[in-house]
């Protein structure tokens, strides 16, 4: 095959994508998965299991925007993409940070920290980040269950069978995750975090005192409104929500081995080591 | 694919615009901690090699310095289920193309950079998938 013919291809299959399945807006993240199922036809009915709740089993991409480049409102860089923000509370759209932790924030967001993203490691994004990642997510309703599997080869188990958290000294990349039913509202309460994530690669925070509430309510077949209301209180001045809606993608989830071929760790220890040599930074 | 193959030009040129607007597609780091934004790059390089892996797809190549030496460039792109998914294949870009890449230089002073677009010498341009929503302004 000639490069000119693999080049037709490419762009070939590349409008074809577009055209089928654009994303929602220039600037925003790619969301990962493939053509949208419906883009002019009318709202899909919301689909339903047996016993009549909502039936959110499907692929489905962000509309996040840069979320995973900061929860407020920011502008694009080169390498940055811009968001439109996904704070709804406080109504002002920032994120109530106490002010130890804007400096911690603003730590990060430098180029020597970027080695300290954990999921440049390769970890579990935790949560609420895993849902703006920038790949698919495919969620499975078994009875008594709603599972939420990540591409980058990562998961969450929710139970529905009114349990309890697990014992307190569990601590957890994603959280332990129980749910329940609020009309077609799916509720899930996630605790016993390690403290250990970031909310993105702006290096947003969390603690070990993480408390989530996410609240997925449909809105037509083929769109979920997503919310989730982080409570931290070593973190944040008091409780703030952020809101994006998952849309319904045709195909299906791949995998991502991250470990496999990952040289931008290297190039960002490199970064760091030489801050840390400089005397700019701590080990 | 075959479907899509049917295609032709005008309707792909059409869009590669838009697509060149698009923004970060599978980072699991940062770009902008990794690579300088002000530090721009343009290359003419035969390729070497297109590494088909996770979590970034790479692609290197072979590039003569203003001294006559070769130095081997590799440029990392979107990851591979985003590639896949606009439809790039791995074997897209044979051993022995010519291609133009621009992007930004890695801020540890190697011979890698993040690619933005790829342009063949005929000046059609696609889209490496990895960030920039500006770069096609610039």
């Amino acid at each position: 095959m000639s490069g000119g013919k693999s080049a037709a291809r490419v762009l070939a299959c590349a409008a074809a994508w577009t055209i089928f399945g654009a994303p929602q807006a220039h600037g925003q993240e790619g969301e990962g998965g493939g053509p949208a199922r419906a883009s002019s036809k009318a709202p899909a009915p919301i689909h339903r299991t047996a016993d009549g709740r909502p039936d959110f089993s499907g692929l489905y991409a962000h509309g996040a925007g840069g979320a995973n480049y900061g929860l407020e409102r920011h502008e694009k860089t080169p390498l940055i993409p811009g968001g439109a923000g996904v704070v709804v509370d406080p109504p002002d759209g920032k994120l109530p940070m106490q002010p130890w932790a804007r400096a911690e924030v603003e730590s990060r967001g430098k180029p020597e920290r970027g080695y300290d993203d954990p999921t440049a490691h390769c970890f579990p994004a935790g949560v609420p980040r895993e849902l703006y990642v920038p790949q698919p997510i495919q969620i499975q309703q078994p009875p008594g269950y709603v599972l939420f599997l990540f591409e980058r080869m990562s998961w969450r188990t929710v139970p529905l069978d009114g349990r309890s958290h697990i014992p307190d000294a569990i601590r957890l990349w994603q959280g332990d995750s129980v749910g329940r039913w609020e009309g077609d509202t799916l509720v899930i309460d996630t605790a016993n975090f390690n403290g250990k994530t970031w909310l993105n690669q702006n290096g947003e925070m969390v603690s070990h005192a993480e408390h989530v509430v996410e609240r997925l309510t449909p809105v037509d077949g083929d769109t979920i409104m997503y919310e989730a209301t982080v409570t931290d209180p070593i973190v944040y001045t008091r409780p703030f929500t952020i809101r994006f809606p998952l849309r319904r993608q045709a195909g299906e989830l791949l995998e991502v081995a991250c470990h496999e071929d990952d040289v931008d760790l290297e190039h960002l220890k490199a970064i760091k080591d030489a801050a840390i040599a400089a005397g700019s930074v701590q080990r | 694919m075959s479907g899509m193959r049917t295609l032709g030009y005008p309707a792909a040129m059409a869009v590669t615009v838009a697509l060149l607007a698009e923004t970060a597609v599978g980072a699991h780091h940062s770009f902008a901690a990794e690579f300088d934004e002000t530090r721009p790059i343009k290359v003419t390089g035969k390729v070497i090699e297109m590494k088909w892996s996770n979590p970034h797809a790479w692609i290197y190549v072979d590039v003569a310095g203003d001294d006559g030496k070769t130095v081997k460039w590799g440029f990392e792109t979107g990851g591979v289920n985003a590639l896949y998914r606009r439809g790039w294949r791995k074997d897209d870009l044979p051993v022995g193309t010519v291609v133009v890449i621009d992007g930004w230089r890695a801020r540890n002073g190697t011979s890698t950079a993040n690619a933005f677009s790829i342009t063949f010498p005929d000046g059609r341009r696609l889209f490496a998938g990895t960030s920039a929503p500006k770069a096609d302004e610039k």
